[in-house]
């Protein structure tokens, strides 16, 4: 096995092997963390889109919608695919905040909130509702359970009470900041210092905030009630269903009686109320909840003309984050009866006598299945065929044109963006990866040039050609292997650890931000791992090397003994 | 007694440009079992090509070369390599050793490369014990770890003898071996090639542009317009 054994000498006795070893290091971890990451991403873009309603959505083609929901509902609800199904109102409006000056175009869905939160993230996605109650459960995890409301309460009060002290210091260090005058690098260090400093010091304003939000929770609840463990907490902290009714108090401190809302409304998070910091959390000014908003909607006659717009006050009781920016940005939850009405969507007699039935923009399923994308699309075609049969019986539903269509099919513009993205980036990776190759080629071809002689030499005390080639194919192998282990390894640490290597060492010591929370959607960077695909990245790369390495073998196998001898 | 080597009616010739040169017209030589032959001749009258082809490292446009009555020109390739493995030891002028290797892999890897490769596994370098004992023998047994580099030319040219010695050839191929070295050093190398053939009961064809030396051989012959002529 003296092939084994040269080729191990080559490996630690020649000072050039660490250039292809980095190589195929550096490009390894690179195609791990950028494949990593962008995955990561693009599989959290799909799923919030996923999320954001039904499993399968029945939609009107004309936006004055399609009559008869209910009892198509009745009739859906006896398929056996079909989990739970509810009714939305799709329109466009302004809404207006009167209290801020600002007004907005918008998306108003009038929804069902309990019934809407069975088909889609809807109910998750609330702050107050849902959210809040969760983090403060998950925030006094830690407390000695059991414990009664009381004694809850005051544990929240003694974190309260260290989170004020925190933040205490971090104020006296704000305000000993003084305006760092000067140039050069050194004034550019302090100044870097200083916007630690006020990012530590809202930080700490965040968390105040949220364990002071944490005790308003906990104090609702009944003083002398046991609560067994963090679990019983959180059942009890987070409402079952959600609501569109605004709480008494808020509604007896609003100021003026006349015009007193008596609906509440859920605002898109991202519709530009509340401001995010760099660590990606929303700052909840303490006004804008329960402010009042007046949503005007222009409703559309059967006929597809416009009537006169129709306004009504609302007030916010919650905020929505779907995450999907889109979403987030243009939305506004409504009770579903209040917006039917100013969309004209309701139950009218018509001056000719008779009723017209109220109708609705589209029905949102949820349907029984095993994550797997084939069953949503059998659902699919059992409830068209369903729909198809109901319609058939009922007049006046065949010509409002209803599509039945999977969250897939719905969002396919929005998804196959978002795949282009990746495939884009593949073929960017797969490019270098290239590059990768070629370089691995080109020192290889430059080791065997410079190994001319010795491949004389061994031919000369007997080695045979595969016998060369294979020392030069396994020293190929080896580099290659050595450069991805270390690559995989390098590579998964830096994606398992990202959001820290980002936070703490690109932004806290190099002033660096790369992944702008207050702009992205997600405020963590994907740090999810992919087995297979870091087996995949390793394997071509162990692959890319022997083929950088078998030509120069080849040429080196078929090298003339002689002419290599007399190389000098 | 059957000759080791015979090289019969050897021509070669090579392109140089758009013309022909003929380096070798009929050369032939058979050396005996245990046979010292001197090959003298003029600068680039074509003595180590002569020297190539007596080891199966090149081939002639024609002629054969009988090794112990087989002509290796036509065997197969591994019966080549075995040739050159087995039975011929090379030294060069310029040592050709191996400079990631030291002393004793340089001198041990031809029994490397006869070995079966389980012999790697269980770490009996074959040949490792007559390694260290010519070795020590050349004066080299302190410098066993050395690399060529950290070497002089003499010591190197005696690694280069050992590593030609270890799978007991017999027929060492020596192109001016001293070529490089002053003459007391070359001196001591060819004392030392001289015993050792004596010592393994080998031939040797030895290149040499020096008289002094070419006057210790069995036999001296020369290498003129391409023909070996007795001198
Ligand atoms: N691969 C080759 N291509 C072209 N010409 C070659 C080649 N090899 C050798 N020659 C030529 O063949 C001739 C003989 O070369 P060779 O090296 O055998 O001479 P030599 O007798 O060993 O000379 P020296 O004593 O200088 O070592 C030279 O003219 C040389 O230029
Ligand atoms: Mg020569």
């Amino acid at each position: 096995m003296y092939k084994l054994f040269l080729c191990f000498r080559y490996l630690t006795r020649k000072g050039i092997v660490i250039f292809p070893i980095l190589a195929v290091w550096l490009c390894v971890s690179m195609l791990i963390v950028v494949y990593s990451i962008m995955t990561g991403f693009v599989d959290r873009v799909r799923d919030a889109g996923k999320e954001l309603m039904g499993d399968v959505v029945i939609q009107s083609t004309l936006a004055a919608g399609f009559p008869h929901y209910a009892g198509l509902q009745k009739s859906l609800a006896k398929l056996p695919c079909v989990a739970a199904s509810a009714p939305v109102i799709s329109t466009y409006g302004i809404m207006n905040l009167p209290e801020y000056q600002t007004s907005a175009e918008v998306q108003v869905l009038g929804i069902k909130p309990a019934m809407q939160s069975k088909v889609s993230s809807f109910g998750k996605s609330l702050f107050w509702q849902y959210r809040a109650p969760l983090d403060a459960a998950r925030d006094l995890r830690d407390a000695a359970f059991p414990l009664t409301g009381k004694e809850l309460a005051d544990y929240a009060r003694t974190k309260l009470k260290t989170a004020l002290v925190i933040y205490r210091r971090h104020e006296k260090e704000i305000r000993k900041l003084k305006p760092i005058k000067g140039h050069g690098w050194i004034a550019d260090i302090q100044r870097h210092w200083q916007v630690i400093a006020r990012e530590d010091y809202r930080q700490a304003e965040y968390h105040l905030n949220r364990v002071f939000r944490d005790l308003r929770f906990v104090e609702k609840l009944a003083p002398n009630a046991v609560i067994e463990n963090d679990a019983a907490l959180r059942k009890t902290l987070v409402p079952p269903a959600p609501t569109f009714t605004p709480p008494a108090k808020a509604l007896r401190d609003y100021p003026d009686k006349q015009a007193e809302p008596k609906y509440g409304c859920v605002v898109g998070i991202d519709i530009g109320l509340y401001t995010r910091d760099r660590f990606g959390h929303y700052h909840r000014p303490p006004g804008v909840r329960f402010s009042p908003v007046i949503l005007t909607v222009v409703p559309i006659t059967l006929s597809s003309t416009l009537a006169t717009p129709q306004s009504h006050r609302f007030q916010i009781v919650d905020d929505s984050r779907t995450k999907v920016f889109t979403v987030d940005r243009h939305t506004v939850y409504a009770p579903f009866h209040v917006v039917q009405k100013m969309a004209f969507m309701q139950q009218q007699d018509l001056l000719s006598g008779g009723v017209r039935p109220a109708r609705c923009s589209e029905i949102e399923i949820r349907v029984h299945h095993d994550q797997r994308q084939s069953a949503v699309n059998a659902a699919r075609d059992q409830i068209a065929a369903a729909v198809r049969r109901y319609a058939l019986k009922h007049p006046g539903m065949e010509s409002t044109g209803l599509t039945v269509m999977t969250w897939l099919q719905e969002q396919s513009q929005f998804i196959a963006a978002v795949d282009k993205e990746r495939d884009l980036i593949t073929f960017l990776l797969g490019m270098m990866s290239l590059v990768v190759i070629v370089v691995i080629f080109l020192i290889f071809f430059m080791i065997v040039r410079d190994k001319t002689r010795d491949i004389g030499i061994i031919k000369s005390i007997g080695g045979s050609e595969i016998g060369v080639g294979s020392i030069f194919v396994l020293y190929g192998f080896l580099i290659s292997s050595a450069g991805s282990l270390l690559g995989v390894v390098t590579g998964t640490l830096f994606v398992i650890h990202d959001n820290w290597i980002h936070d703490d060492i690109l932004w806290r010591i190099f002033g660096i931000t790369i992944w702008n929370r207050r702009v992205y959607i997600f405020s963590r960077i994907p740090n999810q791992i992919n087995p297979q695909t870091v087996v995949t990245i390793a394997a071509l790369a162990v692959v890319a090397g022997l083929l950088g390495a078998i030509i120069p073998a080849l040429i080196a196998a078929s090298r003339d003994p002689v002419h290599a001898l007399r190389y000098e | 007694m059957a000759n080791l080597l015979e090289l019969v009616n050897i021509h070669k010739s090579f392109r140089m440009g758009t013309e022909d040169v003929q380096v070798l017209a009929g050369a032939s030589l058979s050396i005996a079992p245990g046979e010292f032959v001197a090959l003298i001749g003029a600068s680039g009258s074509g003595k180590s090509t002569f020297l190539h082809i007596a080891g199966a490292l090149e081939k002639p446009d024609s002629g054969s070369v009988l090794y112990q009555g087989r002509d290796i020109l036509r065997s197969g390739f591994f019966e080549t390599y075995r040739f050159r493995n087995q039975h011929v030891g090379f030294v060069f002028q310029l040592y050709h050793l191996l400079p990631e290797l030291n002393v004793l892999e340089n001198t041990l890897l031809p029994a490397m490369v006869a070995a079966p490769w389980y012999k790697a596994l269980i770490r009996a370098r074959p040949g490792r014990k007559l390694a260290i004992s010519m070795l020590t023998d050349m004066g080299l047994g302190g410098r066993l770890k050395h690399r060529p580099s950290e070497l002089s030319g003499g010591e190197r040219q005696r690694v280069a003898i050992a590593r030609a010695l270890i799978n007991h050839p017999s027929l060492l191929l020596a192109d001016e071996p001293t070529g490089n070295l002053d003459p007391r050093t070359g001196q001591g190398i060819i004392d030392l090639l001289v015993r050792r053939r004596r010592d393994q009961k080998c031939g040797l064809l030895l290149v040499t542009h020096d008289a002094d030396i070419a006057r210790l051989a069995d036999r001296v012959v020369r290498l003129e317009d391409g023909k070996i002529t007795p001198a």
